[in-house]
């Protein structure tokens, strides 16, 4: 079956399988803590409350029955939409994932679209030039960007541009404006997320804003992810320039450029669309070390502070959101992946 | 170079520097092809056939080079240096004047475009103008003769390279023109004998057999009328039955197209039944070349003869020829078969022999015939 | 047969093996990058070994980070660098040298056990997922995808905090599981039979143990050893793939059904045919991936959630530095408290990163040759 309805249908079944086996293994995970850690999250003063009490709740919350029955119990409450409460957010799970998801959106917004361009240009070019000037220059600043910690990078940044030139603070916006938008009734949050809100409520000025402080997590993001981008692309190059096809391109009489881009490039795109994908589903999920340097507000640094307290349902809603995402992207990228290469389909 | 050659090479030299050493892959190789034969290239796996036949096109890949003797070939009289052409100069040979077929043809054609798209391709790159004035003759036809699309086709025409007609071709479709083309794809398939042509057109090179490709880059070879045709063991991975197809095929197209065929391949069967001349290579060389019945019926060099005696026949022995290829990175001085050559003498070992004419069209470099005048 | 003979047999078998390894090595001198990134791995190694004597240990273990308590009282700050502190010290007053210096010990710590841990497991699953096939296989491929659909941070993250610091560890139905998975291991592979009959000594004895008296100990697990084993268990999945990947390639070349047809054992076939044939990939994945573990584990510790605060890891020296994010005065005063740990770990992880990546080079031609 070539036919591209006939995969996708495949491919969703096998979505919401291992969607349900990483609910399963998020379940799991949080089994592991003992109940009165657990129980602890609904007490407002810890340190007042003795071992009984604390075992009172433990079984009012249900925390003492058999796990297949939480399990259930849980799962039954998120199909309705039911995340709990993050104690760390003061407010609903999936209040805190709309509050904060426009930001994560944003920083991948730019990106994602710079890592990839510049991922498959600097890779194709290293492939072209192979063992040039380019390609070894490509290589090297590609594993440097690999290696730096993307804190560290964060810090160092944040020092030279907002420490001591002050010109890039950290945070999403500019906190008088943030102010305004959250209190003028005058500006209407028509999608939530600043960059356009600001253009179509008529404040450009909130759109600037957020590009400016978008361009220090941005060039982190970029750096470090780049390199893996370049490389693949770079090495799937490689293949396709060595592939017959390639030769009898050459032999046909098209000039250098067509049988660089139209021939060996296209085949050469497939893996690397694959890659980009995962890229793309992993970011949209939380970039939990950026945005804490950034202090940028969004899924991610939300995490990690849930992490830091114990905030169980807090961690378990966002590893779930992040699952969920990934496991979509990857289905997309199949799905256009199977549009691209025909042979795919077959699978 | 005579007058009546289309394509004459004389003492190719070519070496590949790899990390293991320098292969001296073609040491000095003389072939000659004339307008309207098929010349057959046998010889062994790794004797040097296809980095020949690369070598007329200017294809032979790194870290292979072309580093001595002459390639000319006569395009409708006027004679072409082949090696000291500019970059340029060689793409507007290879698939107009001289088109290759290969062995494996789904490999060599792009999975991700469909047949047409490549064929198309092909008759876009050489015959553009060709195909643009039929385009604008069917607009005109059709009563578009004043449309848009029409002036887009003429400026393609008149100003190629402008950066306008880039930005044109880029954002508009060319409609009419792909049609034309269609067309042509359509007839170019029928050709060779596909049934069903609109139907194949439209397929993916995985989804043809073996046979079927085969014939769709045959078509593509074709497209733009070559001169000569080269065609490097195209029927090799082919079952039998479909062997016999595209043999009759292609000499079906020798006759209507008049076009000479270089046919390389390591099969003596396929060469007595299809080939007007053959030429015989080991490690490097060629080492004998005549008429096709010639050679079958008096061959002079031990090479030539001790391949066709170690053809199984039924009721006789199975004779090989002793010993193996030699490598060509530290390849054996003077004749480079001497140490596998039962006729060998004191000087095989020494001095390599010359490619003379021996008899009548019959050349051969072995020192059983002088070889050194 | 007699020494001589055995020994000149190995020899032969061996020689085209070892011409390849020369040749790779031959190459691997021949890059700049994979000089270099050799030079930095041996330096750490150095700097690793010579620990006692760069920073003399402040205690019975040298990876508690004492506080210098001259200070403390008087400033609350982190101190620039001064001759007594090379580098300068955090808020609470550790020595970032020091730190820095068994930092580097702790950082290979932390990458080989956790690869190593996570090959181990990976190489195991995943060979006999693709060796055999069929619903194991299937069962394999659900259960790494399902691992793999969490972002590697995040599943860490969440494994680190969930982990109890006390595991009760119940030692017979350890036991009594492994043993009867390496039973039925055995049995389906059919190896030779020394190793089966011990194997079913130790079941038989641990099923004795488990119905008459079980023994249970309470495993203590530090912070940085919930760290290892979340790491551990989020970085199996892709050696599980990637090998499985690599069998399923070359289990149906000839050379396989030859040795089957030749009567080879399962286990003979993996260890001497299959094995060998599929440990160059991972071998460029593991390099790179004992700098990524390294950066992960320095992001968790920069999270607060690795170590305990006073144990001298690199990014848990990076850590304090949050506190500063809002202030651009403090951070740009304190520069000293992320710079020189953060220039550590990207030395470190680029030595390991040149090497993978030089390695990749290399073994990257030898695979296309097959």
């Amino acid at each position: 079956m070539t036919s591209l309805p006939a995969y996708i249908a495949r491919r969703l079944i096998l979505l919401i399988f291992v969607l349900f086996g990483v609910t399963v293994l998020i379940f799991a995970i949080t089994a592991l803590v003992p109940v009165d850690v657990r129980a602890m999250l609904y007490v407002r003063n810890v340190q007042h409350t003795n071992p009984q009490q604390l075992m009172r709740i433990a079984e009012q919350y249900g925390l003492t029955r058999p796990l297949y029955e939480q399990y259930f119990t849980w799962i039954g409450q998120v199909l309705q939409g039911n995340l709990g409460f993050s104690k760390s957010a003061q407010q609903p799970v999936i209040q805190a994932i709309l509050e904060r998801w426009p930001y994560t959106f944003e920083i991948v917004l730019f990106a994602a679209p710079l890592i990839i361009f510049i991922g498959i240009y600097l890779g194709v070019q290293a492939a072209i030039h192979k063992d040039g000037i380019i390609d070894h220059a490509t290589r090297v600043l590609s594993i440097i960007g690999w290696s730096l910690p993307s804190f560290w990078l964060g810090l160092i940044l944040l020092s030279v541009f907002y420490g001591y030139l002050r010109w890039l603070p950290p945070g999403p916006l500019d906190p008088d404006l943030m102010n305004f938008r959250n209190t003028s009734p005058s500006f209407k949050r028509y999608t939530y997320i600043d960059l356009f809100d600001g253009l179509l409520n008529g404040r450009p000025d909130i759109t600037l804003s957020v590009i400016k402080h978008l361009i220090l997590p941005v060039i982190v993001i970029v750096t470090i992810n780049v390199a893996l981008l370049i490389r693949v692309m770079r090495s799937s190059m490689l293949e396709a320039l060595g592939k017959p096809y390639t030769f009898a391109a050459k032999a046909k009489g098209l000039d250098d450029k067509t049988v660089i881009y139209r021939h060996a490039r296209r085949n050469a795109l497939i893996p690397v669309i694959t890659l980009s994908g995962m890229l793309v589903a992993g970011m949209l999920g939380g970039l939990v070390i950026t945005e804490t340097v950034f202090a940028f507000g969004g899924l991610g640094q939300w995490a990690a502070r849930a992490a830091l307290n114990f905030d169980i349902p807090a961690v378990l809603g966002y590893a779930m959101l992040s699952a969920f995402i990934f496991v979509i992207a990857n289905l997309i990228v199949d799905i256009l992946y199977a549009y691209i290469d025909p042979r795919i389909r077959l699978v | 170079m005579e007058e009546d050659t289309l394509l004459e090479i004389r003492n190719l030299v070519v070496r590949f520097y790899t990390y293991a050493g320098i292969v001296e892959a073609l040491d000095g190789v003389n072939l000659e092809i004339k307008p309207g034969e098929i010349l057959g290239l046998v010889g062994e796996t790794g004797c040097g056939k296809s980095v020949t036949s690369f070598s007329v096109l200017q294809l032979v890949p790194p870290p292979g080079a072309i580093e001595g003797g002459e390639i000319h070939f006569n395009k409708n009289g006027k004679i072409i240096d082949i090696r000291n052409l500019p970059k340029d100069g060689i793409r507007q040979i290879r698939g107009k004047d001289i088109a290759m077929i290969f062995q494996e043809p789904r490999a060599y054609l792009n999975p991700v475009y469909t047949v047409e798209t490549q064929i198309g391709e092909a008759l876009l790159t050489h015959r553009r103008s060709e195909f643009l004035k039929r385009a604008i003759e069917t607009l005109e036809k059709r009563g578009k003769g004043s449309s848009f699309e029409r002036k887009v086709y003429e400026r393609m025409l008149k100003k190629p390279k402008s950066i306008v007609t880039k930005i044109l071709t880029k954002f508009s479709r060319q409609k009419t023109l792909e049609e034309e083309i269609r067309k042509e794809v359509v007839n170019l398939l029928r050709n060779v004998e596909i049934a069903d042509p609109e139907r194949v057109a439209k397929m993916y090179p995985f989804e043809l057999s073996g046979g079927m490709a085969q014939r769709v880059v045959i078509a593509m070879a074709l497209s733009c009328y070559p001169i000569m045709l080269i065609a490097d063991e195209p029927t090799t991975n082919l079952d039998v039955t479909v062997q016999a197809q595209i043999l009759n095929l292609v000499r079906d197209l020798r006759k209507r197209f008049k076009s000479s065929i270089l046919y390389i391949t390591h099969d003596l069967g396929v060469i007595a039944e299809l080939c007007d001349r053959v030429a015989v290579m080991y490690a490097g060389n060629v080492v004998e070349t005549a008429d096709v019945y010639e050679l079958f019926e008096s061959p002079l060099h031990p090479y030539t003869k001790a391949l066709l005696e170690s053809i199984p026949r039924p009721g006789q022995e199975f004779k090989s020829i002793p010993g193996t290829v030699p490598s060509l990175i530290n390849p054996p001085k003077g004749c480079r078969f001497h140490d596998r050559c039962q006729y060998e003498m004191d000087i095989c070992s020494k001095v390599k022999p010359k490619f003379i004419e021996v008899k009548k069209n019959h050349f051969v470099a072995c020192h059983l015939y002088g070889g050194r005048k | 047969m007699d020494l001589g003979t055995k020994w000149k047999e190995i020899k032969v078998a061996w020689e085209p093996r070892i011409k390849e390894w020369k040749f790779m090595i031959k190459r691997m001198r021949e890059s700049p990058l994979a000089i270099l990134g050799l030079a930095i791995i041996i330096g750490f190694v150095i700097i690793a070994c010579m620990a006692p004597i760069l920073a003399p240990p402040t205690g019975p273990d040298p990876f508690i980070l004492k506080v210098d308590t001259e200070f403390s009282v008087l400033t609350p700050q982190p101190t620039p660098p001064t001759v007594k502190h090379i580098f300068g010290t955090t808020g609470e007053q550790y020595d970032i040298y020091y730190a820095c210096i068994w930092g580097t010990i702790n950082a290979f710590r932390v990458g080989l056990l956790v690869v190593v841990i996570a090959l181990i497991i990976g190489l195991i699953l995943g060979v006999v997922a693709a060796y055999y096939g069929g619903i194991i296989d299937e069962i394999l491929m659900r259960f790494t995808d399902i691992i793999i659909a969490l972002p590697g941070l995040v599943l860490s993250m969440a494994l680190v905090i969930a982990f109890p610091t006390i595991i009760p560890l119940d030692v017979t139905t350890i036991i009594l599981v492994i043993s009867a998975i390496l039973s039925i291991t055995f049995a389906a592979f059919k190896p030779e039979r020394k190793f089966l009959l011990p194997t079913q000594i130790v079941l038989f004895a641990s099923l004795l143990l488990y119905i008459y008296n079980p023994i249970v100990i309470g495993l203590n697990l530090s912070r940085l050893d919930k760290v290892l084993i979340s790491l551990a268990i989020v970085g199996w999945p892709g050696y599980a793939r990637l090998i499985r990947g690599e069998v399923l390639r070359v289990k149906n070349e000839d050379y396989i059904e030859a040795a089957k047809a030749a009567g080879s054992s399962d286990f003979r076939i993996i260890m001497k045919h299959i094995l060998p044939n599929t440990i160059y990939p991972l071998l460029i994945v593991v390099t790179l991936d004992i700098g990524s573990i390294v950066l992960t584990a320095a992001a968790l510790g920069f999270l607060g959630i690795g170590a305990e605060p006073n144990f001298a890891d690199w990014g848990n020296i990076i850590s304090r530095s949050r506190d500063w994010i809002s202030s651009p005065d403090l951070l740009v005063k304190h520069y000293h408290t992320f710079l020189i740990p953060g220039i550590f770990i990207t030395l470190f992880v680029l030595g390991w990163n040149l090497l993978g990546d030089a390695l990749r080079d290399v073994l990257d031609p030898m695979i296309r040759r097959r």
